[in-house]
């Protein structure tokens, strides 16, 4: 029972999604039919919407979890981080609920989720700066990165570097003052050959989704269960 | 030889390069170089097709897809974009697929407050707010917006808004705008909007992921692409409101005319260090 419920049932309800969704978007037999498989694909994308609305409850339980089970085991070198983590999923979710609450107890303050201003104020003031300030530092990786890869050292390497030096001078103001030309020249590399090299990645992706469906059609692929047994 | 050793020694060294790349970053905010911006063809087409394709009341869906730290980069184009469309006659309903894209389009409404002003809500733009579900949703939408979400971004019931009753469908939308920091959305959009409803996209889209969603604007599933800052910076010339992208373009052509010269400078230590040990070596 244990294995029908923890296994076959799961792989069911899926093959059973992809058997329709296929049916509904491509099966034509009559308008009234075709209305009647537009309703029932509305319903589908529906509870799609609503269960991961609820996986993301289940993602914050599970911070919760991982960052208590982190202090039990590793103790007070792990407990200042994960505590301030907790400690602001915590805070951040009262304050949403309290914004949430005003926005239909009193619609007429206009304070809602993202409106409530202790909320506003630690998203625009803590992590705000440190998102930015993240992604930031990754200037200076790329900097360093770019500067010890463009290395002449083979015909391919140098037309790697040409490429990039004509794109970057592309992007910048003082490229045009060098020569108007730069700005041309960075949009047809940008739509002729990277075109052509991505193309072959995206219609690659796309064959490998096909086959994706097919394995979880037939129950080959069973990783999204969390086990490959 | 020796000297060219020592050269390279200092240019391997990762400070230098990060305090040269702080100093070309910092100094031009403080003091702008105001160096003129040419306007590329791209954002001129895209320019061009919001101004002779879309008629005073037309509809834009604008999905805002985002986190705070691709502001820099995503907000000009989103700013000026609506700035234009409002001056159309346009009237927006923005969404997001990412529950951060809630937060930055609260910021952007903040800073870009003269856009927005005389704008009224309900009427003339509507944010839906965030819309669990990624591609599910996308689909949804698509279907219906006002069976997908109840309420917007405020808690106001969607058939109150005057806005939401001349929309609800993909079909209802004369253009939908797509500004995000990952690739995935771009794809959302055109399975669900673009392929069964044949809805003009444009994209907005961060120079490093521009690259790889170049092949649908290449096969025309989307009207028109603006890449990264320059865009934006453009953009804001073209619709007359400088602001975020104009005031960063001059950090961004140091900081990448500094990154030149070092690659420019590296390869010269590299070659004749090559050149010299290969003329040692035939002694």
């Amino acid at each position: 029972m244990s294995l029908v419920i923890r296994k076959y049932i799961p792989q069911l309800i899926v093959s059973v999604i992809i058997v329709l969704s296929v049916t509904f978007y491509y099966i034509y037999i009559n308008d009234s039919i075709a209305k009647g498989f537009s309703t029932a694909d509305k319903a589908l994308s529906d509870w799609a919407v609503i269960v991961t609305s609820f996986a993301l409850i289940v993602g914050g339980v599970d911070i919760l979890r991982f960052h208590l089970t982190k202090i039990r085991r590793e103790g007070i070198r792990q407990a200042p981080f994960s505590t301030v983590t907790i400690a602001l999923l915590i805070i951040m979710v009262v304050l949403a609920t309290i914004g949430w609450y005003y926005s239909y107890a009193d619609p007429k303050a206009g304070i809602t989720i993202t409106t409530q201003p202790q909320f506003r104020w630690l998203y625009s003031n803590l992590y705000a700066p440190a998102d930015s300030a993240m992604y930031s530092i990754l200037v200076f990786y790329i900097a360093s990165a770019s500067y010890r890869a463009f290395r002449v050292r083979n015909p391919p390497a140098l037309l790697l570097l040409v490429t990039a030096v004509i794109v970057m001078l592309g992007n910048t103001t003082i490229g045009g003052l060098i020569w108007p030309g730069f700005l041309g020249l960075r949009d047809w590399i940008m739509t002729v050959p990277n075109t052509a090299a991505f193309r072959p990645i995206t219609i690659g992706a796309g064959l490998g989704t096909i086959i994706l469906g097919l394995r979880l059609l037939t129950w080959r692929e069973i990783s999204w269960m969390g086990r490959r047994d | 030889m020796s000297r060219s050793i020592s050269l390279g020694k200092i240019l391997e060294s990762r400070e230098l390069l990060y305090t040269l790349l702080l100093i070309s970053v910092i100094l031009p905010i403080i003091h702008p170089l105001g160096i003129p911006i040419a306007v590329s063809a791209r954002t001129k087409a895209v320019y061009d097709y919001i101004e002779n394709n879309l008629k005073p009341g037309c509809h834009v869906y604008f999905e805002i897809y985002y986190e705070v730290a691709a502001r820099g980069e995503l907000e000009p184009n989103v700013v000026a974009l609506t700035k234009h469309l409002f001056d159309k006659g346009c009237k927006i309903v923005y969404g997001s697929l990412a529950s951060f894209g809630v937060i930055v389009f609260e910021l952007m409404k903040t800073t870009a407050a003269d856009v927005f002003q005389g704008r009224e809500y309900g009427k003339d733009y509507v944010f839906l707010g965030y819309v669990a579900g990624g591609e599910s949703a996308a689909a949804s939408l698509a279907k219906s917006i006002k069976g997908t979400v109840s309420v917007d971004n405020y808690g106001n019931r969607i058939e109150n808004l005057p806005l939401m009753q001349e929309v609800d469908k993909a079909t209802d939308f004369d253009l939908v705008i797509i500004a995000s920091s990952g690739t995935d959305t771009f794809a959302y959009y055109v399975r669900q909007w673009y392929t069964p409803y044949n809805v003009p996209l444009l994209f907005a889209a961060l120079s490093i992921i521009a690259p790889s969603i170049e092949p649908y604007v290449g096969a025309k599933q989307a009207v028109g692409m603006l890449v990264g800052q320059r865009a934006g910076a453009e953009y804001e010339t073209l619709v007359g409101r400088l602001g975020l992208g104009m005031a960063s373009m001059d950090a961004q052509s140091t900081s990448h005319m500094l990154v030149l010269v070092f690659i420019v400078i590296g390869n010269v230590v590299y070659w004749s260090q090559r050149l010299s040990s290969k003329r040692g070596g035939g002694k």
